[in-house]
């Protein structure tokens, strides 16, 4: 996906105006006065199986996380493992960002460890505070703003993950890696 | 300057009223929504009235009125839903341009047939550019000024984004979208045909389907009484405005402007942007016929609608 992107962006097919990559697609969002679906979609096509893999150069970011989420202890009981081995599941390994959505800044990472995979929660918070450290399935994510949302809080961080002052505005975008660390 | 007074009883806390423009696309990938006007041909509209650029942002009205008090003179548009208990306007409201003077106040109370009323301001609203627009970016809290929606006091800019002379005429009749359901609305197949049956498409453009009071710039709720579609799960993928997606249930959303960039359910069809504005303009309890058209057909309707932009 991120190579297709990458080629695009370089290229600049006539009327492509935006791409959107995620877990498995890449959204283009075109303008119909320029290119015809068609005619994009066509030159899209010559580059099938011409791709090169992304190098995915970037460092690894650490995300200093205090593990005092409100959803710790039910993702204890559901997945029958100790908060402390909860922990140490969640900060052993690091976290390819699939995409960033649903919010601004939100960076949807995985894969998560199977042994902590537990379902959304059964009704979402109405209000979830920015710097939420959560897990949803084999994935986790942080909310950069605060929002509703179903994901299971465990943790949260005093790292900023959305300014608009900043360029780009988000800290994270899809390909970076981030490791959480506890303190 | 214009005061926004929230009158009447009753309306504690923020208006469902906020400054929109063209949105802010290219940020989509960092997680921000391109927002903008739900309905962009009459905010397009508005502008047009009042000689604006098209880019000059202006207020959208959502479900109630408000009335704004006007400290210097100023040329006003409004274009949209009709409204009701209006106050110091002259003639029909809406689709044609006023003039106001200092001190007056002009309000009106309620929106119906319709659910948005753009408020064009000759010279635009002049509030800080964020990220590329002005639009209020809700879930990001940023952007439309005061990053929330308008409230009883808040003061808002006139800028001069102008671009020719007001439009004296009403804007033609014949060149406004339909202004009251049921709404024929057209949307191409997919992204996920695959994650459905064969025949799906085909069964929800066969029915009438409801609008339900789950309405906001997010999108919209909408039943499908007597059809209980079914679609498999998908990996989270981009979406759009116009994406009809699936929910376990078998309800439909139809996404607006203040979509999230990414979502989970599949996506039976994509609204074209043609008819956008009438999704936007769907009130609980309208009906709406989906029907499925190819992208040439996308495509000219946009022209069709740009053509109107242009012709006045």
């Amino acid at each position: 996906v991120l190579s297709l992107e990458q080629v695009l962006i370089s290229s600049r097919p006539r009327g492509l105006l935006e791409t959107l990559p995620a877990y498995a697609s890449l959204l283009c969002n075109f303008d119909p006065t320029i290119a015809s679906f068609t005619g994009l979609a066509e030159a899209i096509r010559r580059f099938e199986g011409k791709l090169q893999p992304v190098r995915l150069s970037g460092e690894t970011v650490e995300i200093a996380t205090r593990y005092d989420g409100e959803d710790l202890a039910n993702v204890a009981a559901a997945t029958g493992l100790s908060r402390k081995a909860v922990i140490d599941l969640h900060t052993a390994r690091d976290y390819l960002v699939y995409c960033v959505g649903f919010a601004p800044g939100f960076p949807y990472c995985g894969e998560l460890d199977d042994r902590l995979s537990v379902p959304r929660r059964a009704s979402p918070r109405s209000n979830v505070i920015a710097g939420s450290v959560a897990i949803a399935g084999r994935q986790t994510g942080i909310y950069p703003v605060a929002s509703p949302g179903g994901w299971n809080i465990i943790g949260h961080t005093d790292v900023p993950l959305f300014d608009v002052k900043a360029t780009p505005p988000a800290r994270f975008k899809p390909g970076d890696r981030l490791r959480f660390v506890p303190g | 300057m214009i005061e926004i007074i929230n009158s009447g009883p009753g309306r504690p806390g923020d208006l469902a009223a906020s400054i929109q423009d063209l949105g802010r696309p290219g940020f989509e990938r960092f997680g921000v929504p391109d927002g903008g006007a739900a309905d962009w041909f009459s905010a397009a509209v508005a502008n047009r009235l009042v000689g604006n650029r098209r880019d000059a942002a202006l207020v959208e009205f959502t479900g109630m009125g408000a009335s704004l008090l006007f400290h210097q003179d100023a040329t006003i548009a409004l274009a949209g839903a009709s409204i009701s208990g209006v106050h110091s306007f002259e003639g029909d409201p809406v689709w044609q341009s006023h003039r106001v003077a200092a001190r007056q106040m002009v309000g009106f109370r309620k929106l119906d047939p319709g659910v948005r009323v753009y408020l064009a301001v000759r010279g635009g609203i002049d509030v800080p550019i964020v990220l590329g627009s002005r639009s209020l970016c809700e879930r990001g809290h940023f952007g439309g000024g005061f990053g929330r929606r308008l409230r009883h006091g808040d003061a808002l800019p006139i800028g001069d984004l102008i671009e020719d002379a007001p439009r004296t005429r009403p804007w033609p009749l014949g060149h406004r979208p339909a202004p009251w359901g049921p709404w024929e609305v057209r949307l191409i197949a997919g992204p996920h045909s695959d994650a459905f049956p064969p025949d799906a498409l085909d069964r929800l453009t066969a029915v009438a389907a409801l609008v339900t009071p789950f309405i906001d710039r997010v999108g919209l709720r909408i039943e499908t009484p007597g059809l209980h579609l079914q679609g498999k799960e998908i990996l989270t993928t981009p979406v759009t405005a116009g994406s009809v997606q699936v929910t376990p249930s078998g309800e439909l959303i139809a996404l607006l402007v203040d979509h999230p960039t990414t979502g989970g359910y599949p996506v039976i069809g994509t609204v074209i942007r043609a008819d956008l504005p009438l999704l936007a303009q769907a009130r609980p309890g309208d009906t709406i016929r989906f029907r499925a058209v190819d992208e040439a057909e996308a495509a000219r309707a946009l022209r069709r609608l740009e053509d109107w932009l242009e012709d006045h």
